[in-house]
């Protein structure tokens, strides 16, 4: 089967959570779960929070469809096939193929000019939710929505300010579905080059003090009985990238008791610029102190496991602490996905073994 | 012969790096550890100084080849005959981390493939003693001698580099697994459901055992019982010689010891030289098939050791119930490993120190017989009074020397210190707490802590004990206390028995199978009579750090192996 004709067909099979009202942009409150093909599965699941009641930023959904508009209208789309047809066999090749491959289609969507239509319908919901919040011009976090969950392969852009930027970051956005690595993910599963397209969630940027992830389930052993939580100062873009020592909580799924506390030492943290982010030292005297409260932890642990309950399986969650709002509504939820544990494979046995053995005894905190 | 003199000068008789010397290794390492396991009785000054510089070599070989994050090796001293260990501490977080990365890579083949690997170091030790073997040491010449004189220290430094290497991969997988099981489920690896979970195993040790056992078999049937019930070890040798069948079960037996790759290359006493190898003094064996008969058809070492294997896959299997479902495999792979540590520590002892150590106790005699028939010394014993260097240099010319002021000197220093104080600690820290927390622990090393320091024993005031070690092997005994202090003395043990002394070694396996108990001095969880406690599933208690000297031979004992305590019933 040649390119054209799969990537019809898989896109055919991706395209039917489409609505037929037409609407194209939608706030977070009137998606949910349902809706996972037609505005990606982040959009759908913060929707879904929403509905549970969790405490989610207020934001906007971007669909799929729109990307689709923009592609056709612009031409990127046309461009992008073209260039993708005259490719030879991409399987085995080496990754600075594909890192030119990337930088060449990324070029076609980032050169293109927004339509004039889907510009202003970006921007009427950005003004929208500047209303919301009593910011004229809101900072934004614009992140990728794929219809899969594939952690780690698109972009993600933090503390966007303005109209301008927030189009800019949104294209940026639909444009990391070309990540070399995400291509190279896609060939080696025979998923089509062009397979992958993405909606956007903008949503308000949380002023974080702190911020992490929960796992319903231990990621190194798997442990289904423990909530296991990860947390740094700043935002959860500090834990997520594992350069630094963070903080860790156990917590015992059903009496919500904190089993482990390991206090990390918290050299850096992520905050907000002027506009983006950007690492920074946290102050000595923070650095060994716990940034969750007690009271914090067993809150997060309890979103965490009824998203797990709702959700039908264990949950990887983003949560931010927003210092803006008194506890216990100073906790704000980013995003879930299905948790992954380790693979179960016999090497990923010793490496638990090995991870565990040197975690456990050599650390000078283990 | 030139005229023999004996010095008036005053001699300092220490080495740096090898004698503990207090000024200059006291602020070196601020603390340094009694090694129970290794040093009771107190070693001869051949073997200490042997011990000293190979056994530290081997720690910080394998400490460097894994890369162990918190401890660079080993540093032994010798003072008295007994040896201390201090520990090189990596402090620094850094470093720590820097050592973390190699560790992970270098511990992964030993997780993945410990038999293939243990099986590959045995073939190359067993490859070099059969070169050392072949030597003919009585008809060696003087120069041969010196030859072999460096090629078995040569053999015992490899070695001392191959022995640690299995044993911190299996005991920090054997510490996971408890750390683990405690955490989940409140077992620790003094419990019976961890303790039956890594017992059961066959090894070197167990087979050879069972042969011994066979042979008892094989003289029942051809009708020797009474030469092997009615005679001492000695005589047995004599009177199988006066008969056809005797001659007929001796040739077989001698046979085996001397074409099976251990066979009787294996010492009788674990940390000297100065008790004979089964090879040297068939008696010894002899005694163990003698014990055998003597416990008659009732007693079943393959039904015993069968018995626990079954035991352990119930336990296992038990505990894996327990284990959520993705956690199975890793809790699998932790258990067979921790199995290892057992295993590995009963057959490494036969394939590294036992067997070598018989091949240059018969190497040091030889050359001691050379000194001895020339007058440089006493008597060839007294070779185990001299270091090698002194050795290597008279052993060309022995005439041209006169050693026994040396040996005679030693001689008295050692046999002073059979009696002279093994303080558990030197420590230029305030307290011996101090000492610990800041000399010992920071190492987190596995070997020193379940195994050679040992754990401390925590009494339980409402059991009234009035001893308390650490749980080796679980259960309950009741019996008459022996006290025994060396392996000469383990001839006295009789049958239900308990048996008191001060540590184990692997030589001393077979008693186990007279024994009701054992307490010892010494050691932790992973020592000697804890693992061979629970392969022959006798209850047995140890660290009780003063088991030899408050209890009497004599004197009946109850021991609750479980809780650590024991009673001196009278």
């Amino acid at each position: 089967m040649d390119e054209a004709n799969s990537l019809l067909l898989y896109l055919a099979s991706k395209m039917k959570g489409e609505t037929a009202s037409g609407k194209l942009i939608f706030s977070f409150e009137e998606v949910g779960q349902e809706h996972n093909k037609l505005v990606g599965k982040k959009c759908a699941n913060l929707g879904e929070m929403i509905r549970m009641g969790l405490p989610v930023p207020p934001g906007f959904a971007i669909s799929i469809a729109l990307y689709r508009k923009f592609a056709e209208e612009s031409g990127a789309g046309e461009e992008i096939s073209g260039y993708v047809s005259r490719l030879g066999e991409l399987k085995g090749q080496k990754i600075t193929l594909f890192d030119k491959l990337s930088q060449d289609i990324r070029g076609m969507i980032e050169s293109k000019e927004i339509p004039k239509g889907i510009s202003k319908m970006i921007a009427s919901h950005y003004k929208e939710l500047g209303k919301k919040v009593k910011v004229p011009d809101a900072a934004v976090s614009v992140r990728s929505a794929g219809t899969e969950s594939r952690p780690g392969m698109f972009e993600t852009y933090l503390n966007v300010i303005g109209v301008e930027d927030v189009l800019d970051k949104v294209r940026k956005v639909w444009s990391s579905a070309y990540t070399a690595r995400a291509i190279a993910f896609r060939v080696n599963k025979d998923i089509p080059v062009m397979g992958d397209e993405l909606g956007v969630a903008v949503s308000k940027m949380v002023n974080a003090r702190s911020a992490g992830i929960a796992f319903t389930l231990d990621p190194v052993t798997a442990d289904t009985s423990r909530i296991v939580i990860s947390a740094n100062w700043g935002l959860g873009e500090g834990v997520v990238s594992g350069a630094e020592s963070v903080d860790r909580f156990v917590v015992d799924k059903k009496s919500f008791a904190i089993l482990e506390t390991y206090i990390g030492k918290k050299a850096k943290q992520v905050i907000n610029k002027k506009r983006g982010v950007d690492w920074e030292e946290v102050p000595p005297k923070k650095q060994s102190v716990p940034c969750l409260s007690d009271d914090e932890i067993v809150a997060i642990a309890k979103m965490a496991m009824s998203l797990e309950k709702h959700l039908g399986e264990p949950q990887d969650m983003e949560w931010v602490i927003d210092p803006d709002f008194p506890p216990p509504h100073n906790i704000f939820l980013l995003q879930t996905r299905p948790a992954e544990a380790a693979a179960k494979k016999p090497e990923a046995v010793t490496d638990r073994m090995i991870d565990l053995i040197t975690k456990r005894f050599y650390r000078p905190n283990g | 012969m030139p005229k023999k003199k004996q010095p008036k000068l005053k001699i300092w008789d220490k080495t740096i790096g090898s004698d503990y010397i207090e000024e200059i290794d006291l602020p070196q390492m601020h603390s340094w550890f009694f090694d129970g396991t290794h040093s009771i009785p107190p070693l001869t000054p051949l073997y200490a100084w042997h011990w000293v510089k190979y056994c530290s070599h081997g720690f910080k070989v394998a400490c460097s080849e894994l890369s162990i994050p918190t401890c660079k090796g080993w540093e032994l001293r010798t003072l008295n005959g007994s040896i201390y260990c201090a520990f090189h501490i990596v402090r620094d977080p850094k470093e720590i981390a820097e050592r973390e990365v190699k560790f992970r890579q270098a511990l992964r083949p030993w997780l993945e493939d410990f038999d293939g690997l243990w099986a590959s170091n045995k073939k190359e030790l067993l490859g070099i003693y059969s070169q050392l073997k072949e030597v003919d040491v009585d008809n060696a010449t003087n120069l041969q001698l010196c030859h072999h004189s460096r090629n078995l220290r040569r053999a015992y430094l490899r070695m001392w580099e191959i022995h640690f290497l299995g044993m911190y991969a299996s005991n920090n997988a054997w510490l996971l697994l408890e750390t683990m099981t405690k955490e989940r489920f409140g077992i620790k690896d003094q419990d019976p459901e961890f303790q039956d979970m890594v017992r059961g195993f066959d090894n070197k040790i167990y087979q050879m055992d069972k042969k011994l056992w066979e042979f008892g078999k094989l003289a029942l049937k051809m009708k020797l019982e009474d030469i092997f019930k009615k005679n001492e070890p000695q005589a047995i040798l004599t009177k199988l010689q006066q008969s056809a069948k005797g001659k007929e079960w001796l040739k077989e037996f001698m046979g085996y010891m001397k074409t099976d790759e251990v066979g009787g290359w294996r010492m009788r006493r674990f940390s000297d030289f100065t008790e004979p190898y089964w090879l040297e003094d068939p008696a010894t064996p002899i005694r163990l098939v003698k014990d055998n008969i003597i416990k008659g058809s009732s007693y079943n070492l393959e039904a015993t050791r069968a018995e626990l294997a079954q035991k352990r896959e119930a336990a296992i299997a038990t505990l894996l119930k327990r284990v959520p479902a993705e956690e199975k495999d890793l809790f699998r792979s932790l258990i067979r490993l921790a199995g290892k540590a057992s295993s590995y520590s009963e057959e490494h002892n036969l394939y590294c120190e036992l067997f070598i150590q018989a091949l240059m106790r018969r190497g040091y005699l030889a050359m001691g017989k050379r000194l001895a028939q020339k007058g440089a010394i006493d008597a060839p014993e007294d070779v185990f009074m001299m270091k090698p260097d002194e050795i290597d240099r008279v052993l060309m010319i022995p005439e041209a020397y006169d050693m026994r002021w040396l040996t005679r000197m030693r001689r008295a220093a050692w046999e002073k210190a059979q009696n002279a104080p093994q303080p558990p600690i030197l420590t230029d820290r305030a307290s011996k707490e101090e000492a610990i927390k800041k000399d010992l622990l920071p190492s987190k090393d596995v070997i020193a802590i379940k195994l050679v320091v040992g754990e401390v024993p925590q009494p339980k005031p409402e059991l009234k004990a009035d001893l308390w070690g650490i749980c080796g092997c679980t259960g309950e005994a009741e019996g008459t206390a022996r006290v025994v202090m060396m392996y000469e003395d383990l001839k006295k043990v009789q049958a239900g028995d308990i048996l008191v002394c001060p540590g184990i070694n692997p030589a001393w396996t077979p008693v186990f199978g007279l024994v009701k108990g054992v307490i010892t001095d010494t050691g932790g969880t992973l020592c000697h009579a804890a693992i061979i406690g629970r392969e022959y599933g006798v209850p047995t208690i140890v660290n009780t750090q003063q088991g030899t000297k408050k209890i009497k031979s004599g004197q009946k004992v109850r021991m609750d192996a479980t809780n650590g305590a024991i009673y001196i019933l009278k």
